[in-house]
């Protein structure tokens, strides 16, 4: 038997993802993690770029598309309209030459055994190319499309951020930075600065975190200084903070409620790497990530696959002296790092997610010692999944009350502290810290 | 070690059903390796003997990324298949055509190895395609016959082509 038919290329593979994506409805990490491999290495990093682009501003690709077309593609073709996509992000936003655009598009769909589409997707991108000014103007005019997010997400921006719904969907749309956590258990900031600088990798501390170092450009982890020792690790300055609330001391027990992948297990290890800490997540799968980031860091957590919520199938009976919440929420605060939550997200999983932070939040509580910490996150920019989960969770436990933070993580709510995106370079986060009384 | 001639389709000797090996001798041992040396030169990850002129019921195997898991079966037999698997199938004895075919999803096999000794195993997805589509080739069969005439037709006219050009 002849090796696997590999479709190799950049173009076609992305097409071919962005239908994992928008058809399947599967994580952009799951479908890169398939169709990647196959590509040829050195145009991997093209394909990436392809998929994250696209997904960024697929409403507004998405709405010139069916500009575009006379009648919708059939569901077995909707590889070719991820192709169409593909083409005009390339025509639109990237710097591909038109005719290299084109061509390419055309031969991805031989690629693809569709030869028929050859004729459509070349006239589509030449039409494109000639109607572009009356299609920016009927762009003005529709607010998903000229904002590149889906009107279930817009509205509910708008709802909650009156003043400032703009600035978030345009921080939403820009590539992310990539930033780092360093090890205080093996090198200081500074000194991990200079080894950055002479590795000719410039990059910056990031004032309000403590261990927090901003790249100028994104960077393979492995060409890091350390990265493998353990040195350094990759999170957003917003994660960090979280972390830094938490006001770990020597000797605590501590519980990190939902911790794959495990960037803050490790922070608060890294903080006082002696301390019984207990890492919780719901998948298995996951649970591995969090095993591979405290084995390369050298630190050891107590790992546990179960719903933290239904605290009877793996509680001890041992109170905690600190335990961190980073509910799983809506991730409207970290569009920017996962553009694919704009077709992955729904409209109805914003309640079905609010009660599942409220049942976090109930069931733990009980878990806390006297003068205990809880301290509640999401990278989310919903009131219904922050201050307002918090203002309700205050009223139904007279025994806890807020503790307002002397140095503030982002900008203090009636409950809570919120970043919202493109506040400043980190991520839109939500962080509230309360206290057993 | 030496690499064999690989014959193309519509050639009628890989319609030719392959012997069974009485015993497994020197000559059947250099023969597997030959084969999967061939098999590995292609590249292929699956070679039938009949597809080297060789009508003796020998099969070579390696579905790793890095050639680490050669597997050589002799006499090969299915015992027992389950549930069904599509997948677009290539075959070294047809260049360049890829086609779906459904096969059982998992299959018991019992064979010979290459020190004689018989034995069992069970296989499943890509190793159960590939040893399904190899055993059909000892009994003169390609993938191509689970095609429609007309997707076949069209595979032998091109081939006949290439042969012709290469003539």
């Amino acid at each position: 038997m002849a090796k696997p038919n590999l479709i190799k290329g950049a173009r076609t593979n992305a097409a071919l993802i962005l239908n994992e994506v928008v058809v399947q409805q599967r994580s952009l990490n799951t479908a890169l993690a398939h169709y990647l491999p196959q590509v040829d290495e050195k145009d991997r990093g093209f394909c990436q770029q392809l998929c994250y682009s696209s997904l960024r501003y697929y409403p507004t690709l998405q709405f010139i598309v069916h500009q575009l077309i006379k009648k919708p593609f059939k569901a077995k073709d909707k590889d070719i309209e991820q192709l169409l996509i593909l083409g005009i992000l390339q025509l639109r936003f990237l710097n591909t030459p038109d005719h290299a655009a084109i061509s390419e598009t055309v031969d991805a769909s031989k690629k693809l055994k569709k030869v028929w589409a050859g004729g459509l997707l070349n006239a589509c991108l030449r039409n494109y190319l000639r109607q572009q000014e009356q299609i920016n103007q009927k762009l003005l005019a529709n607010e998903p499309a000229n904002y590149a997010h889906p009107s279930w997400l817009l509205n509910l921006y708008q709802h909650d951020w009156p003043e400032n719904w703009q600035r978030i969907t345009e921080a939403n749309n820009k590539q992310p930075p990539m930033m780092l956590r360093v090890n205080q258990q093996k090198v200081s900031r500074e000194a991990y600065l200079q080894q950055l600088e002479s590795q000719q990798i410039a990059a910056s501390i990031i004032e309000a975190t403590e261990y927090g170092i901003l790249l100028d450009q994104p960077c393979d982890v492995f060409k890091l200084p350390g990265f493998e020792q353990g040195l350094v690790s990759v999170q957003d300055g917003s994660a960090q903070l979280a972390t830094s609330i938490l006001n770990i001391k020597l000797g605590q027990r501590v519980l990190d409620a939902c911790a794959a992948p495990g960037g803050k297990t490790c922070h608060i290890l890294e903080t006082s790497p002696d301390n019984d800490v207990t890492a919780i997540d719901i998948s298995a799968d996951r649970l591995l990530q969090i095993q591979q980031n405290t084995d390369r860091l050298g630190l050891h957590a107590r790992l546990v696959a179960a719903d933290a919520a239904e605290t009877n199938n793996w509680w001890d009976g041992q109170t905690f002296d600190r335990i961190l919440i980073d509910a799983p929420c809506t991730g409207s605060g970290v569009i920017r790092r996962h553009p694919d939550i704009k077709l992955l997200r729904h409209p109805e999983d914003i309640d079905t997610l609010a009660s599942k932070q409220q049942a976090l939040l109930d069931n733990l509580w009980p878990l806390l010692k006297a003068d205990g910490l809880m301290v509640y996150t999401t990278c989310s920019a919903f009131k219904k999944e922050n201050e307002q989960q918090i203002e309700a969770f205050l009223q139904r436990h007279p025994d806890a009350e807020e503790v307002k933070l002397s140095s503030a993580p982002a900008t203090p709510r009636p409950f809570g502290y919120q970043r919202l995106p493109g506040d400043d370079v980190m991520d839109g986060f939500y962080y509230a810290c309360l206290r057993r009384k | 070690m030496a690499i064999l001639n690989i014959l193309h389709f519509p050639d009628p000797r890989l319609r030719k059903k392959a012997e069974p090996i009485k015993e497994v001798t020197d000559d059947i041992r250099q023969l597997a390796d030959d084969m999967l040396e061939t098999m590995y030169d292609a590249p292929g990850i699956g070679l039938a003997a009949n597809q080297v002129n060789v009508q003796k019921r020998l099969i070579v195997i390696d579905i790793s990324e890095d050639k680490s898991d050669p597997l050589i079966l002799i006499n090969p037999e299915i015992l027992d298949k389950q549930g069904e698997r599509e997948y677009e199938e290539g075959c070294l004895s047809v260049p360049e055509a890829y086609e779906t075919v459904v096969r059982a999803d998992t299959v018991k096999i019992k064979a010979v190895n290459r020190d004689g000794e018989p034995f069992e195993f069970a296989a499943e997805g890509l190793l159960a395609t590939c040893v399904q589509h190899e055993i059909d080739h000892l009994d003169g069969k390609l993938f191509v016959d689970y095609l429609s005439n007309l997707k076949r037709e069209r595979i032998k006219k091109r081939l006949e082509k290439h042969q012709k050009q290469k003539l």
